[in-house]
């Protein structure tokens, strides 16, 4: 066991983790912040998205004993209990959701995108996600709803 | 219709109205079965088989059962129960012999995920290895091994399906129509062309995942992510022999589905843990390699099509010949059969038409159904002959198909006629063929084909499908009313993702004429308070359900006039209603609200009347009858939806390379009630149609072992694979027993696509495909006229470029 | 769901090597973990002990000198090399190549090394690396040796590294820089996908480079090949030097075909920047 303490989404948790764990399973079976998922915990699909440190990675990829005095941001930390952040408010309204088990590592990866390139094109916007698997949608609204944040969206509204 | 709004009148049905769900799950809030913990709870893992047929000779648990933190071991042989949706055919665990790789054969549950997974290493099984049977070509062979020797004692639902003992046939559907021979014999042209698919995973992103508790004197309950809460009830009754109030089962959000999670998967398993591990729940998440294995997957299919066209282009006889491969177990694969033989013509007018229709047992992982219900499947094959016909007798595709397509008066293979409310095919593809510039290059296109050196291609492809079900199937919604006059809906069609909540949601506010808001359809179905769903599947979660809550909100505007009947003293037919009030037509002032009478009318004077505002909407499939077992003649479908895709790509000759420019999809779905949610099911589905059609599928060695069940070798399309322009084009003639004159089009918009891609690219290079998916290398081969890939079953070595370890 | 172990994470270089010394054969080196918990969570490999490297500031270095040349430390992400400046201006096949690592996401965890030492054929930075005459650097606590990137990878999933020893980092000297290059890469989908076969081609004033990866159980580096080389010598040069196999991912003969075509593409690529070097 080692002792961790790591900011997630601005409260410090400390804890003793299982050093085989992994920050993925470390948020999900030790902390109850289900809202990261995993989808093949293999490092491919993307449902377990989050920002470490400020930059996105796949938390099935990262031990937890790793995160000591790490800064990170999950979907639980996006916008707040009262409001929508803007990202999540445009998947809101451009139907970017189905099933939603894709949604919060989606919105991970998008507002890590957009924190790096404000106004993405199109092409950037399906290089920024290429990482995050929708079995759902074909990811259309998805960029939809991206582009509509970003001010570059075209005509297909 | 049971409803006869004016559409002018409509407030929402038919305008954009956003997700109900949408919110809860940008936010992480939303729950799945995965997300769950309940207190005292074990986790379960399971040991598969790495062989594809082998005789268990014993199995050792004395190991993990001495683990500290095991709770419960389990083996085939001390379980005594049979599971079956059609025919009754399979263990909970693999007794005496494994019949498919990746099939369980012990499971373990204990107080942590780590002991299950140490557990289950230290079982040892001790197998024979036995020659497998792998290809449905070699299966129906009389000499073939049997998957099931012992399938003349199944018992099997004998209305529909028909079960061979003696052979690896799990199934044959016939059907006969007109005068085959005859047919050919008047035939300019005759055409036969053999098509191929691979088994592919349906790939929901939250794989099957179970928490089962076994309580006390045989009370269970089930936490499941699954489609169908009374099919997973019902067919777990069966096999326990249990009264159904004994078993209930609750399903919270659901992380996809697509036909994989549509019957019982690994709930048992998981219920005859909890039982010996005492009654505590246990839990068990499939990881992503056995959703490839230990999961069902959708059928391989090898289809015959013969088809005989008169001297005009008419076709006048076709003769059809499915082998689909079942897997190791019937599941759904038999009723892909069935729906695909009285579908197999698609929406043409044959007049002579002999369809065979095999699901043949294999030792394979098992199939299911999957978006399309084998549509998808023979579609590929279908509207590929269709190009390839044109191509012989030189009409256009498009026209080709418009001459032959159903109309009102023809009479489809089955014997229902035709009629002008049946929706259109023809429509659909002039749509599509309309919106990609069918039949020319524009000057911007050949501008491109120059700069890029790759060739344009345009084609088109079109599709039909009814919802395969029991000629009975039934559904109940119930509308309470809340005390402030809001409404709360409940329902066992389960909103997995699709977006049918929030139209049911429009439709009982239509109903109600209050805003889509007022209305709440419950997430979270438990079959001991909610009414009766049969399944979620076949696109017919819609017009089922969507009536059901038509009648449910009158039968609640019902009750709520009778009782402002009274409060205003007035005759019912008098009355009439908004979104906040009932009142007296020709005099507004005496009203009473909807909020006034939600619980039941008190009187100034301490009197009270009615009690709470609630509706029950009950539906039944009307008028559909079991087919005849040797002619396929009856009604088997609820309504057809047609429709048809229009694709633009650019390829490589070379190479084999190519992108696809444009995709147009056109639906004759009767009536928008979402106009987002259809096209979210549409692009949604025609993205799923591409990766079927450009690169998934499983592929196994010659001891039928797959070699790919994970991402790392079966890849899906991404962000970067969708199309470069994408078009959903809407017709809408209504469905006449449709509420508001909707019809499903969950699955359609996955049928064609694949083909609409082959046509696309045979228009552009005159490639010839009759096998998918069409990676490039398929391409290329089919250039250069070399002999397909066949790496199906793969004659490369074990192991290589393999990436994940064996079971 | 990974099997247990121990994890370590040294703060020194003398620290982690003294570690090595001790439990080398035990243990797993671990900087982005994409290869290693990907294998550890199927079982192929069951380290005692995880040593993570990220903690040690030297392996963190990434530097570049106009004489000196590039320096890749093992603890540096694929991200981080990519987004160098250096890299951009003067060893652009290392951005290209990079940037078809994986994904974004993976690219800020993988590193450059974990590629090389993980010696998969079709790893995405072996080819470039390969052409560009990389030096590997293996540490230990007894001491140092250096040797060319070519000599290191030994077969499929096999190197010279002593259990002991870490590749502490790799330089890139500047023998190649500013070369004009490109790299084809044949995948499954246009996502992310790794190389079923793939080709890089640099080209100085002088010369130029071709390696294949996925084609053969190690990439491969041809001969330097004379500019203006006809494409067909470059092609025949490939197709002796490479033994592709028939897997789930593609035939041998498609292989042999793309690299064919894949040569052809980049030669006619990098003359258009013939000005370039």
């Amino acid at each position: 066991m080692k002792s961790v303490k790591v900011t997630i989404n601005g409260r410090l948790y400390e804890r003793e983790v299982a050093e085989h764990k992994t920050l993925l399973r470390f948020l999900r079976d030790d902390l109850g912040l289900t809202g990261t998922k995993e989808g093949c915990g293999a490092g491919e699909c993307g449902a377990c998205m989050i920002i470490m440190n400020g930059v996105s990675v796949n938390s099935c990829m990262v031990l937890a004993a790793e995160a000591n005095g790490a800064e990170i941001e999950t979907v639980e930390g996006v916008g707040t209990n009262d409001e929508l952040s803007a990202l999540q408010d445009s998947f809101h309204r451009h139907h970017a959701v189905q099933c939603g088990f894709c949604t919060p590592g989606m919105i991970m990866t998008a507002t890590d995108l957009l924190r790096r390139t404000p106004h993405p094109s199109r092409e950037e916007i399906k290089d920024g996600i290429e990482g995050n698997f929708c079995r759902c949608t074909g990811y259309e609204q998805i960029i939809e709803a991206i582009e509509d944040v970003a001010g570059t969206e075209d005509s297909h509204a | 219709m049971l409803e006869d709004t004016p559409a002018a009148e409509l407030k929402q049905v038919g305008q954009e109205t956003l997700r109900i769900d949408s919110k809860i799950k940008v936010t992480g809030q939303a729950e799945y079965v995965s997300d769950m913990e309940m207190s005292g709870m074990l986790h379960a893992r399971v040991k598969t088989s790495p062989f594809a047929r082998a005789k268990i000779r014993s199995i050792d648990t004395s190991k993990a059962e001495a683990l500290s933190g095991v709770r419960a071991v389990v083996i085939g042989t001390e379980l005594d129960y049979k599971l079956g949706l059609y025919v009754v055919d399979k263990d909970i665990l693999a007794k005496t012999e494994v019949r498919h790789y990746g099939e369980a054969v012990a499971a373990v549950a204990a107080d942590t995920l780590e002991i299950a997974e140490k557990a289950v290493g230290l079982i040892e099984v001790d197998y024979e290895e036995l020659t497998p049977v792998l290809h449905p070509l070699e299966a129906i062979k009389e000499d073939a091994p049997r998957v099931h020797p012992d399938l003349g004692n199944y018992s099997y639902m004998e209305a529909a399906f028909s079960p061979q003992p003696g052979t690896n046939i799990a199934n044959i559907t016939r059907l006969r129509k007109g005068d085959i021979e005859k047919g050919f014999e008047e035939s300019e042209w005759i055409v036969e062309r053999e098509y191929t698919n691979p088994s592919v995973q349906h790939v929901p992103m939250e794989t099957h995942v179970a928490i089962v508790q076994w309580g006390h004197d045989n009370k269970i309950t089930i936490w499941s992510s699954a489609q169908s809460p009374f099919t997973v009830r019902n067919l777990f009754c069966n096999a326990f022999k249990l009264p159904h109030g004994n078993v209930r089962v609750i399903v919270p959000y659901v992380g996809g589905g697509f036909g994989g999670k549509a019957g019982v998967g690994i709930e048992p398993l998981v219920a005859v843990l909890s039982k010996k591990a005492g009654g505590r729940p246990v839990k068990l998440t499939a990881t992503r390699e056995q959703e490839f294995s230990l999961l069902p997957c959708r059928s391989q299919l090898t289809y015959r099509i013969k088809t005989g066209v008169s001297t005009e282009g008419k076709i006048l006889a076709q003769e059809m010949i499915m082998y689909w491969d079942s897997g190791a177990y019937a599941d759904y694969a038999v009723n892909v059969t069935r729906a695909s033989g009285y579908s197999a013509g698609g929406p043409y007018e044959i007049p002579n038409a002999k369809v065979d229709s095999y699901t043949i047992y294999t030792n394979k992982p098992y199939g299911t159904a999957y978006r399309g219900f084998g549509h998808v499947e023979f579609f590929w094959g279908l509207e590929r002959h269709m190009d390839l016909i044109s191509e012989i007798v030189g009409q256009d595709p498009l026209e080709f198909r418009k001459l032959n397509a159903l109309k009102p008066g023809s009479i489809t293979l089955t014997g229902e006629k035709i009629t002008e409310n049946h929706g259109s095919v023809s429509k659909c593809l002039d749509a599509v063929a309309n919106s990609i510039g069918y039949g020319t290059l524009t000057e911007k296109e050949k501008a491109r084909e120059k700069k890029t050196g790759m060739k344009i291609g345009k084609a088109v492809a079109s599709l039909h499908k009814a919802p395969a079900m029991p000629s009975f199937t039934a559904t109940t919604v119930v509308v309470k009313m809340n005390e402030d006059g809001t409404v709360i809906a409940n329902l066992s069609l389960i909103d997995y993702g699709q977006g049918t909540y929030t139209s049911i949601a429009q439709i009982i506010a239509e109903r109600l004429r209050c805003p889509a808001e007022k209305v709440k359809v419950a997430f979270e179905t438990d079959t001991d308070r909610d009414p009766y769903d049969w399944q979620t599947v076949a696109s017919k979660g819609l017009i089922l359900s969507g009536n059901a809550a038509i009648l449910a909100a009158d039968d609640l505007l019902e009750k709520a006039y009778a009782d402002a009947a009274q409060v205003l003293r007035a005759n019912t037919r008098d009355l009439d209603h908004d979104g906040d009030k009932i009142f007296v037509k020709h005099h507004k002032e005496s009203f009473v609200t909807f909020k006034q009478l939600a619980i039941g009318y008190a009187y100034p004077n301490g009197n009270a009347i009615g009690g709470q505002l609630i509706g029950v909407g009950r539906y039944i499939a009307q008028g559909l009858s079991n087919l005849d077992k040797e002619t396929g003649q009856g009604l088997p479908a609820l309504d057809w939806t047609y429709g048809a895709h229009g694709m633009i790509i650019e390829i490589n000759e070379e190479t084999g390379e190519y992108n696809v420019l444009k995709v147009t999809s056109s639906y004759d779905v009767g009536k928008v009630i979402n106009p987002d949610a259809v096209r979210g099911q549409s692009i949604g589905g025609m993205v799923q149609g591409l990766g079927t059609a450009t690169c998934e599928g499983y592929i196994y060695d010659e001891r039928g072992r797959l070699l790919n069940p994970s991402f790392t070798d079966n890849k899906i399309p991404t962000a970067r694979d969708i199309p470069l322009e994408i078009e959903t084009i809407p017709i809408e003639t209504p469905q006449l027993d449709g509420p508001y004159g909707a019809r499903g089009v969950a699955e359609h918009s996955m049928i064609g696509v694949a083909a609409a891609l082959g046509n696309a690219i045979q228009h552009a290079t005159g490639a010839r495909l009759m096998h998918m998916p069409l990676r490039y290398e398929d391409v290329w081969r089919a250039l250069q006229n070399k002999e397909p890939v066949d790496n199906w079953i793969t004659k490369s070595p074990y192991g290589s470029c393999r990436s994940t370890p064996e079971l | 769901m990974l099997h247990e172990f121990s994890y370590i994470e040294p703060g020194s270089l003398s620290e982690l090597l003294e570690f090595l010394a001790k439990y080398g054969p035990e243990s797993a080196v671990f900087s982005g973990g994409t290869d290693l918990l990907i294998s550890i969570r199927a079982g192929l490999e069951k380290p005692v002990y995880v040593v993570d490297l990220k903690k040690v500031p030297e392996l963190q270095e990434l530097n570049f000198g106009s004489k000196s040349g590039l320096s890749i430390g093992a603890a540096v992400n694929v991200n981080r090399v990519v987004e160098h400046e250096a890299v951009q201006s003067h060893y652009r096949i290392l951005e290209i190549a990079g940037r078809e690592l994986a994904t974004f996401q993976l690219r800020n965890r993988a590193t450059v090394i974990g590629n090389i030492v993980t010696a998969s054929p079709c790893g995405d930075m072996s080819s470039p690396l390969l052409c560009l005459d990389a030096e590997v650097e293996l540490l230990s606590a007894s001491g140092s040796r250096s040797m060319l990137l070519k000599e290191f990878i030994t077969g499929v999933k096999k190197t010279q590294i002593k259990p002991e020893e870490i590749v502490s980092k790799i330089t890139v000297p500047t023998t190649f820089m500013d070369a004009a290059g490109g790299y084809e890469k044949l995948k499954r989908i246009k996502g992310h996908d790794l190389g079923v076969v793939a080709v890089t081609m640099i080209k100085t004033k002088k010369t130029m480079r071709v390696a294949v990866s996925s084609a053969a159980p190690t990439p491969v580096l041809l001969p330097d090949f004379v500019l203006d080389t006809p494409v067909a010598e470059i092609q025949k040069v490939a197709q002796a030097a490479i033994s592709p196999i028939d897997d789930v991912r593609c035939t041998k003969e498609y292989r042999r075909f793309m690299v064919d075509i894949y040569i052809r593409r980049l030669l006619e690529e990098v003359q258009h920047e013939r000005g370039a070097a």
